[in-house]
């Protein structure tokens, strides 16, 4: 019962943050993060919480009151004889399957391969662009490599020794103003990895493994997180036009082979990673090119909103 | 301030609907399947609703229950139960008595009154039936006493907020032959309009 009224909990936390959002016009990309996690965190703690405060919130009479009680639903029988329950239960185990294979794996190949060959990045020449793009960024520099690569490619690791690795490909097509802009976004993300609040968020999404509302939600929490660097590079550089000009280069180089043959055509899953990551990037790019409109106080929306999900949630068992 | 109050009753109005579409999906099952744990305004209704043919209800009352019950609900999936609660006679937001059956061999439904603690427990027998007997408090502390026993192939819990003499009555109301080999026992399958009361 506890796996179904998580699932369900998160579904209808999604929803109404999604409608705060929507209805308050909330566009900063911090603020919409810390309503996004409500979705993650509230659900794990709703169901004891619930049971502390009314034991008998299990009871019959309890359910008959409820706004939606997902027993009813478990409790039917499909073609009169399979119990839906079996069916939902299938569906969370296909779930954590999918979470196991394309998160956890490629994560734990990356943890264990990431040992046996670094990568073979160079420094740049002290008179080359990286050098001169580096100059323009205040405070204190990661290490930067250049990787032989064409592609357009650029990210950094975190640590004691944060690094940003960026393409030769994509060095060679961004102006000065660009990669510096480029630059300036990984190190939002070394700025931000040190925040323990993202290691917990992480945490707290593995805990979710089954649930695919918290899957969602956290791919939604790092596009947020992507916006947010976004807006670091920004304020570094005071010059959002470059950045959405680097990302411009980005979309085009993503969408610059449409007419593959069709032995090359990336499977159905990879386009549809593809589409995802391209709609995110078009987001980004009118976000920074377009003047962001003012800010409403959303300490009391916040309030607002998670003691309503607090309160509809009560009241779906 | 403006934007405030506006996103205020968009969202407002969106929750209500939310809820709206939430109670509508809660009512699809019971449409689509009958057996769902619904409430009845009697044990007639139960009986010719769910053809749960023998519904077993007290005689007895005692003048602190109030009559009718507060609450007739029943169920035939996942298995078939009724459940009927009644509230105190001088304190009708009160629950006094809740009396469950359940088709065995399923435990009795979660209800509202539930023994916190439990001080005793016994073997009761009566009318050839051997029933456990438990005595304890229910929330804040109060004296509540729960009888459980099997009849036929269904269980029967009565929790009362009460001393276990007043529950053991009522409990033995609800039988009417004793159980003896060769004589299966009636159940009382008629709901009374009238309760005996006594002191």
């Amino acid at each position: 019962m506890y796996l179904a009224q998580s699932f369900l909990h998160s579904l209808i936390a999604a929803l109404i943050v999604d409608t705060a959002l929507l209805a308050w016009k909330i566009e900063a990309p911090v603020i919409r993060q810390r309503f996004r996690l409500l979705v993650i965190v509230l659900p794990i703690i709703s169901f004891p919480l619930y049971q502390l405060m009314t034991p008998e919130r299990g009871s019959a009479l309890f359910r008959l009151d409820a706004f939606f009680d997902m027993a009813r639903w478990l409790d039917l029988e499909l073609w009169g004889k399979v119990p839906a329950g079996v069916l939902f239960l299938l569906f969370l185990v296909f779930t954590a399957v999918v979470f196991v294979l394309q998160e956890m794996l490629p994560i734990a190949q990356h943890t264990l391969s990431s040992g046996e060959g670094a990568l073979n990045g160079v420094s740049p020449e002290p008179e080359s662009r990286v050098t001169h793009a580096l100059e323009g960024i205040p405070g204190r520099k990661p290490e930067v490599f250049i990787i032989d690569d064409d592609s357009f490619a650029m990210f950094s690791s975190t640590g004691k020794e944060p690094t940003v690795y960026l393409s030769g490909g994509l060095v060679e097509k961004l102006t000065l103003d660009e990669l510096r802009a480029a630059i300036a976004h990984e190190i939002g993300h070394i700025q931000r990895s040190r925040r323990p609040a993202m290691v917990v968020i992480f945490i707290l999404r593995v805990l979710m493994f089954y649930n695919p509302i918290a899957l969602m939600e956290f791919r939604r929490i790092i596009q947020e997180e992507e916006k947010i660097c976004d807006d670091v590079a920004s304020s570094i550089t005071g010059d959002p036009a470059a950045l959405a000009g680097a990302l411009r280069k980005f979309y085009d180089a993503d969408n610059a082979d449409p007419a593959l043959p069709p032995e090359d055509a990336p499977r159905l899953r990879d386009r549809i990673e593809e589409y995802s990551h391209t709609l995110l990037i078009e987001e980004r790019i009118t976000r920074l090119e377009e003047p962001a409109s003012p800010a409403v106080n959303t300490s009391v929306v916040y309030l607002v909103v998670l003691m309503t999900i607090l309160a509809v949630n009560y009241y779906v068992v | 301030m403006k934007r405030i109050l506006g996103g205020m009753l968009v969202f407002s109005t969106m929750i209500a609907i939310l809820t709206g579409l939430l109670q509508l999906l809660n009512w699809i099952p019971s449409a689509v399947q009958d057996g769902a744990f619904q409430r009845y305004a009697s044990i007639d209704e139960v009986r010719a609703h769910l053809k749960i043919h023998t519904v077993y209800a007290p005689v007895y009352y005692p003048r602190t229950v109030q009559w009718p019950p507060s609450l007739i609900a029943a169920q035939t999936r996942p298995y078939p139960a009724v459940v009927t609660e009644f509230v105190k006679s001088d304190d009708s937001g009160e629950t006094i008595l809740v009396i469950t059956q359940t088709a065995l061999p399923h435990p009795p439904l979660v209800e509202k009154l539930r023994l916190t603690a439990i001080r005793e427990s016994v073997s009761y027998e009566f009318k050839g039936r051997t029933a456990l007997l438990e005595v304890g408090v229910c929330r804040r502390d109060e004296q509540c006493c729960r009888i459980t026993w099997n009849e036929e192939n269904v269980g029967i819990a009565l929790v009362m907020r009460s001393s276990p003499v007043e529950l053991v009555r009522v409990a033995e109301s609800m039988v009417t032959r004793s159980r003896e080999a060769g004589h299966p026992d009636e159940s009382s399958g008629k709901e009374r309009e009238a309760p005996e009361t006594r002191n």
